[in-house]
């Protein structure tokens, strides 16, 4: 569904993605790990073109969404994909119900009535039903990254793209985003996540990219990657990871 | 001292108020405040196009604004008013009314500097509220228009609330090219009265005074309101502000 094909990307002289290929096929859940600087977070944000990549390709249900295209096309192949902010980027004067209705009513047309009614049922999803009037600065963490998920969802996107979506939150609201998560993958969403919870990738995920450099350097199963994992990059990260 | 200025006021209040009209011009604080008002409101979608043109990757909009916000910057108003003033009529081949020339010196001179104080609210908001909006779908203009000008310009409310009293204060200027405003309308009177310029100027001066400190405290109670909506506060006030003497003194 998502495939980079020999994806390369420079910051001046640094590469900051080198030959990346890799698919997520339809209705995976893929975890992208590495250390800081690895491109993690570069990679995921190519995917909707939050960043340009310099030469290769990478399509989403068959398209490459780095092809020249108009703007309106680029909206739209965008409003197709989900994407959660590590920062969570809430719209802070609109309620948390309108956060989640603008796009669908700006850009799908859809009615105010019916995009409230599907508001509410995206908010009781996430466990927010009764903050629909509250605004994103009366919110925790958290709730603030399960609104984000639920705006994300309200454009019903085939795929969802999370960009390190808990590292911003205090330890004890992780818990409740990765719930919000864990039920998405449950019900069978193709999710590419740049996370350090490992715990996470160990129950969720199908596949575990690890990535340094700029490159994926092992792509595995979670149970493979955690017990025995191959590339000594990667086992020097698991193993730093639990001291 | 006191006195003499109640009896300006009883001799000249319609005078001061709306100026010869109606046997001649509106003028007085009437005009004053239509001036001000009207070149506020047009400067206002005038300084957003200003600010949009600044923030453009597009040469073709970004150096022409430029130029413009330097010129306006770097020029004193007054100068800029009588360009309008004695190059207008050339231009267009025709007399320009001194309000009309007033107006619109005052709105590109006033899209000027609030398309700086946008531009700024703009940037400030930083990257992360266009980039979650682009990648919803919003096009660059429909991000700027739902998502980041609300923020922007309510952030900037201060900023351009204080713009506004500097226009009301700068719309006395039309005094030079007879522009028959409440400055005009106060040297009429100090012109037939000739021995009391102190009281004439006192009042006219406590007359300005009163029209911006007004709209300074109202735009206060409208930024308190606005906050304590979003913070969910609903009616009750905000805590004051700690006072400069507490941020400021010796522990």
């Amino acid at each position: 569904m998502i495939t980079f094909d020999k994806v390369n990307k420079k910051y001046g002289d640094y590469q900051a993605l080198a030959d990346i290929n890799a698919e997520v096929k339809r209705g995976e859940v893929v975890v992208v790990c590495g250390p800081s600087g690895s491109g993690k977070s570069t990679l995921i944000r190519t995917v909707n073109r939050l960043e340009e990549i310099n030469s290769g390709a990478i399509l989403f249900e068959g398209r490459n969404v780095h092809a020249p295209m108009s703007r309106r096309e680029m909206n739209r192949l965008r409003s197709h994909i989900g994407f959660v902010f590590q920062s969570f980027n809430l719209f802070p004067h609109l309620s948390t119900l309108e956060n989640i209705t603008l796009s669908p009513i700006k850009i799908n047309g859809v009615k105010r009535e019916l995009a409230r009614e599907k508001g509410m049922k995206l908010l009781d999803r996430v466990g927010l039903a009764n903050k629909a009037d509250a605004y994103p600065g009366q919110l925790s963490g958290g709730q603030q990254q399960r609104v984000a998920i639920a705006r994300a969802l309200a454009m019903e996107p085939p795929a969802m793209l999370f960009d390190e979506p808990t590292s911003a939150l205090d330890p004890e609201m992780v818990g409740e985003v990765l719930a919000v998560m864990k039920g998405l993958a449950a019900d069978g969403m193709t999710m590419m996540c740049v996370t350090h919870e490992m715990g996470f990738a160990r129950d969720v995920a199908d596949r575990v990219w690890f990535m340094d450099a700029g490159q994926i350097l092992e792509t595995a199963d979670p149970e493979t990657f955690f017990r025995a994992p191959k590339h000594p990059r990667a086992q020097r990260f698991l193993s730093d990871l639990r001291h | 001292m006191i006195g003499d200025v109640i009896t300006i006021i009883q001799d000249n209040w319609l005078l001061l108020l709306v100026g010869q009209y109606p046997n001649g011009p509106l003028g007085g604080i009437a005009a004053t405040l239509i001036l001000s008002v009207v070149s506020i409101v047009l400067a206002f979608p005038v300084g957003i196009l200003i600010a949009l043109a600044r923030l453009s990757t597009s040469r073709l909009l970004l150096w022409p604004s430029t130029v413009l916000v330097y010129v306006a910057r770097g020029v004193p108003l007054l100068m800029l008013i009588f360009w309008v003033y004695f190059v207008g009529p050339l231009v267009v081949g025709t007399r320009i009314p001194g309000f009309l020339t007033m107006l619109i010196t005052l709105v590109v001179y006033e899209g000027c500097f609030l398309s700086e104080i946008i531009r700024g609210g703009i940037v400030a908001l930083g990257r992360g509220q266009m980039e979650a909006a682009r990648s919803l779908g919003h096009s660059y203009l429909a991000a700027m228009a739902w998502v980041i000008l609300p923020q922007a310009l309510y952030n900037m409310i201060p900023s351009i609330l204080s713009q506004f009293v500097s226009t009301i204060k700068e719309t006395t200027l039309g005094y030079v090219i007879n522009v028959p405003e409440l400055t005009f309308a106060a040297n009429q009177i100090n012109n037939q009265l000739l021995t009391q310029p102190f009281e004439v100027f006192f009042l006219l001066a406590i007359i300005y005074f009163v029209i911006c400190w007004s709209l300074t405290r109202a735009a206060i109670l409208l930024e308190r309101r606005i906050s304590n909506k979003r913070a969910g506060r609903g009616g009750t006030p905000t805590p004051p502000a700690l006072e400069a003497r507490a941020l400021t003194a010796e522990p």
